[in-house]
């Protein structure tokens, strides 16, 4: 059941976020011992939350779409008393006495939280094979990854474990489990979606944003997530646009979208192209103009985003690592010791690139309204596989996984992750839109019309 | 010959005394290739200050 559906069945009182509750309850003892999508589970919390929401429907009080809505947080998102590790066991024991923004604002808005969900050791990485908590699966195939660092989030909601989850995207942290899992996620422009209360990673990287079943959900959670927020530097004083599509087959007449002509077609799965151009192609029958065009260099600004991550997660790191050094697993531990060799004055180049590199993408979102990209350029690998073949080229998982993803986050332009179809062995295959600043409402749009035309969303997994 | 400009990443670890695998090694190695061919895309007439620019508005207080 999406969210939007669920909220029509509550209002109908067809439903109480009770028994909504109570089903995505009896899917997590289900599942979650063989998929562990959940670190924490808030059953008690979860009820006594669902029943205030059900007598304040009762007695005329609605809070909105989300109202009585069960969803679930990234573990990295600080939650009041209730245990907030990152995945890690540097914050183990760490309980804090404030939310997060996003996780206050969800609850205001009437979400049932019904726990935390597993993530890549501090977000730091796309298997979301935990060290210290076992590794997430993927409910299409539990022998591949899920996808992360968002990966329990991602399989909460293709599971139906959560109607809606919150994740975290520094270099593709939503995109990669949305692309794997089959799901819907985006990554809002920079300063959108508050990050206080979030442990950070990357300071300039760190993107906060929804993941749900369909395109018109994620726009529920993100209009109640998002907005500004004193308490974050970062975050922008923009009004927050109606984002929801609306329902049904939707025009794309007037919509300018780019495929790029260079980098993020070259080498990817030949299924993973040919599902991301039917996807193009049903742009164009529902009204858009497709443009070729040529963007900058991928590798370079990979190298870039790469170069920042580094740098800026040594940093945030720094004092943790010199204290608990002991308590990091062996492949985050390896990538911030990287980082602190980065020479300075690389790092102070590559915001001087970045500023460059942004002024071009935004020439080119002058021409054509969104970019249609591949997500990831293959499906989920098996958990386990350092190194994927794409065309015949051996390449690094990891490094694979985030090359067509990464560079959106130096950049901080919105991008919406949603389904694109299946590999012939029954895999989701994932394609991303990428837009102008603050462009969330048209992306959604763009989405909710290709998922209406396409169907791709509604085909469950093998747990659901 | 090694160039001044990119560091001997071995000698850089072992100077900060941390291990770093081999293929950690390589892939420091690839990026700061990439990184200083990147330099001629810099424009060095650029203001710094665009760049690094402060803001000194007055922060709203925090709740």
């Amino acid at each position: 059941m999406t969210i939007v559906e669920a909220a029509a069945a509550l209002r109908r009182r067809q439903i109480s976020s009770v028994e909504l509750t109570l089903d995505c309850l009896a899917r997590i003892e289900k599942w979650n011992p063989e998929l562990n999508a959940f670190l924490t589970v808030t059953a008690d919390t979860a009820l006594e939350q669902a029943r205030a929401a059900d007598a304040e429907l009762a007695s005329g009080l609605d809070r909105g779409p989300l109202h009585g809505i069960p969803i679930a947080h990234k573990d990295l998102f600080c939650t009041r008393g209730i245990r907030t590790t990152g995945g890690s066991k540097t914050f183990a024991d760490f309980v804090p006495e404030f939310d997060a923004t996003v996780v206050a604002r969800l609850r205001n808005a009437g979400a049932v939280m019904l726990g935390k969900t597993n993530l890549h050791e501090h977000a730091y990485g796309i298997t979301s094979q935990n060290p210290h908590y076992g590794g997430v699966r993927n409910p299409w195939d539990p022998g591949r990854l899920p996808g992360g660092s968002s990966g329990g989030s991602a399989v909460a909601v293709a599971t139906g474990m959560a109607l809606g989850a919150t994740g975290t995207d520094t270099g593709g942290s939503i995109r990669v489990p949305a692309s794997w899992c089959g799901i819907t996620g985006i990554k809002p422009t920079f300063g959108r979606v508050s990050k206080y209360g979030v442990l950070p990673l990357g300071y300039s990287l760190d993107h906060m944003g929804p993941m749900a079943l369909t395109v018109r959900d994620t726009a529920l959670l993100l209009e109640a997530m998002a907005g500004h927020d004193p308490k974050d530097p970062a975050s922008v004083n923009r009004p927050v646009p109606r984002c929801l599509p609306p329902e049904g087959e939707i025009s794309l007449r007037g919509v300018r979208i780019g495929l790029p002509r260079n980098f993020y077609f070259d080498r990817i799965d030949k299924e993973v192209d040919a599902a991301v151009y039917f996807m193009g192609y049903t742009a164009e029958d529902l009204g858009a103009e497709l443009e070729r065009v040529r963007v900058p260099d991928g590798e370079q600004l990979n190298a870039l985003a790469h170069a920042t991550l580094l740098v800026e997660a040594a940093a945030v790191h720094e004092p943790y690592l010199r204290k608990k050094r002991a308590t990091y697993g062996d492949d985050v531990r390896t990538l911030l010791d990287m980082g602190r060799l980065i020479p300075a004055v690389d790092y102070v180049q590559a915001q001087r690139l970045r500023r460059r590199i942004l002024g071009v993408y935004l020439d080119i979102l002058k021409k054509v309204d969104a970019l249609l990209l591949p997500a990831t350029p293959m499906t989920a690998p098996r958990i386990g596989q350092t190194e994927v073949e794409i065309n015949g080229m051996l390449e690094d998982t990891r490094l694979a996984a985030t090359r067509l993803l990464r560079g959106f986050n130096l950049l901080g332009l919105p991008v919406l992750s949603l389904p694109a179809g299946f590999s012939s062995a029954g895999l989701p295959i994932g394609c991303q839109l990428v837009g102008r600043p603050w462009d969330e409402p048209l992306l959604l749009r763009i989405g909710a019309a290709l998922e209406a035309r396409t169907g791709f969303a509604r085909r469950p997994p093998r747990f659901a | 010959m090694p160039s001044p400009f990119l560091p001997d990443w071995k000698s850089a670890a072992e100077a900060h005394r941390v291990e770093l695998p081999e293929a950690s090694l390589r892939r420091l190695e690839a990026l700061s290739h990439t990184l200083l061919g990147l330099r001629g895309m810099l424009d060095w007439g650029e203001e710094p200050a665009e760049v690094f620019r402060v803001d000194l508005e007055e922060p709203e207080p925090r709740s």
